[in-house]
């Protein structure tokens, strides 16, 4: 009896894809509404669906990963209670960015990578950059201050998290 | 046409960009719709059920910072209880104390015991009343409990008080029963002594002690303590009497000081009378 879930058909079926993305999206959301105060040092934490969206922009190309981006944002918006639309802007542009990074066939070699990180971390630069100038619209605080405290600690803390995924697919790449 | 399309396709992703960020700009400009409020609360409030399953698990970190907190909290508590608590004897005393004015004609002056010294089995207490105060020497110091002593020196800000406990201490007494007479002196320890009562005379234990109305320094009526001991001194015609004072002396912190002095006629006359006697006796 084949499996339900084949690796080899989702790979090679975008739908499935698609499908598999979406439903690790939700998931990523509610680990990290739920758990991620666990492991948050001083209320900073990873941002996953960042990872996510990079994943996905360095797999399925810049236009993919923008929607992502969006789609991504909308669904933690709305999950996590922040204003709709910030996150979406935010993710949109990151996976734009990240884009610039996809070749074609190269994927999972630029993933199971150092590059990887290296691109998690400008694309996460460029995300906190946009979304904490939204955030702290509201406040009275310096913003350069702000960022410099909270955005350069998520940033390296999300380049540090996307380590396991670029292990992951590096030692998925041995076994193959 | 075709060009158009062949413009879109070229720079499809520029334009998917700036489509999806205006977007992104029109959700945040619109706020929070009606509709987007409701579904939005059904995912906030499973996300809240999920959460409360998880509850149980504890945070280390959270815990720790939430641990150093109380336990700044708790001693700041702590330290206030117990200000609370001697604010609240304080308050107990100073009730007491403002009865008494009720009880004497005389004007009391209410003074706070500053400082305390023995020397050679001599007691006193030093109160920060004076003489622009209105205490002179020779006024008694009492507390609502009983009487404390006397001023023997006083500053314009502060004076001495010559307490019971103190071996240069003669008070004229009376056992308010029986209206025995005797003289309170100090002998050591924290128990005053009634002395020069015969053996014959009716003294018992738990009778109260009061100045008598031959004193002349102190008010009469004023109590001083109760008979706690009663014995026959062999080779001697009188009773050893104990007397525990009603004042605490090792807690005192407030008094009043009597604002009256003895009148000056019948103490120069009284002291001239000593004088002739002691001379009539060294004549001898």
């Amino acid at each position: 009896m084949s499996p339900i879930l084949d690796r080899e058909q989702i790979t090679s079926n975008p739908a499935l894809r698609m499908i598999t993305y979406a439903v690790t999206a939700m998931l990523l959301s509610v680990v990290h509404v739920v758990f991620l105060r666990f492991i948050a040092v001083t209320s900073v934490t990873p941002d996953l669906l960042l990872i996510l969206v990079v994943w996905i922009a360095l797999i399925e190309g810049q236009f993919t990963g923008m929607l992502a981006g969006f789609l991504c944002g909308i669904l933690f918006d709305v999950v996590s209670a922040d204003v709709i639309g910030t996150n979406a802007l935010a993710k949109t542009i990151a996976g734009f960015t990240a884009g610039y990074f996809f070749r074609d066939g190269f994927g999972a070699a630029i993933i199971g990578s150092y590059r990887f990180l290296l691109i998690v971390a400008l694309a996460g630069f460029i995300h906190n950059l946009l979304y904490f100038f939204f955030y702290i619209q509201p406040m009275q605080v310096s913003f350069y201050s702000f960022f410099l405290t909270y955005g350069v600690a998520t940033t390296l803390y999300t380049t540090v998290a996307a380590v396991f995924p670029m292990l992951f697919v590096n030692r998925k790449k041995d076994w193959n | 046409m075709r060009r158009f399309i062949e413009f879109v396709v070229r720079f499809k992703n520029y334009i998917a960009l700036s489509a999806l960020v205006v977007m992104s700009f029109s959700f945040m400009s619109f706020g929070s719709l009606s509709q987007l409020g409701g579904f939005r609360a059904v995912i906030v409030g499973s996300i809240g059920w999920i959460q409360s399953l998880f509850a149980w698990v504890p945070n280390p970190v959270a815990l720790k910072a939430e641990n150093t907190a109380l336990r700044e909290l708790n001693l700041q508590l702590s330290i206030e209880s117990s200000r609370f608590r001697q604010a609240m004897v304080q308050n107990q005393t100073l009730r007491k104390m403002l009865e008494l004015p009720e009880l004497t004609e005389d004007r009391l002056i209410a003074t706070d015991v500053i400082g305390k010294t023995t020397t050679e089995l001599r007691n006193y207490a030093t109160i920060n009343r004076g003489i622009e105060d209105g205490v002179r020497e020779g006024m008694a110091c009492v507390t609502d409990a009983g009487l404390v002593g006397l001023v023997i020196g006083a500053s314009p800000h502060y004076a001495v008080v010559q307490l019971l406990l103190n071996r240069d201490t003669r008070v004229a007494a009376k056992v308010y029963r029986s209206a025995v007479d005797g003289m309170i002196q100090w002998e050591g320890e924290m128990q005053l002594s009634l002395k020069n009562v015969p053996k014959t005379f009716d003294v018992q234990v738990g009778d109260l002690v009061v100045t008598s109305n031959y004193s002349l320094k102190y008010p009469a009526n004023m109590v001083i303590g109760t008979v706690t001991d009663v014995r026959d001194e062999t080779n001697s015609l009188f009773q050893r009497i104990l007397v525990t004072p009603a004042v605490n002396f090792g807690t005192l912190e407030q008094m009043y000081v009597i604002d009256h002095i003895p009148d000056p006629e019948r103490v120069a006359l009284e002291d001239s009378i000593q004088r002739t006697l002691k001379e009539r006796r060294t004549e001898r």
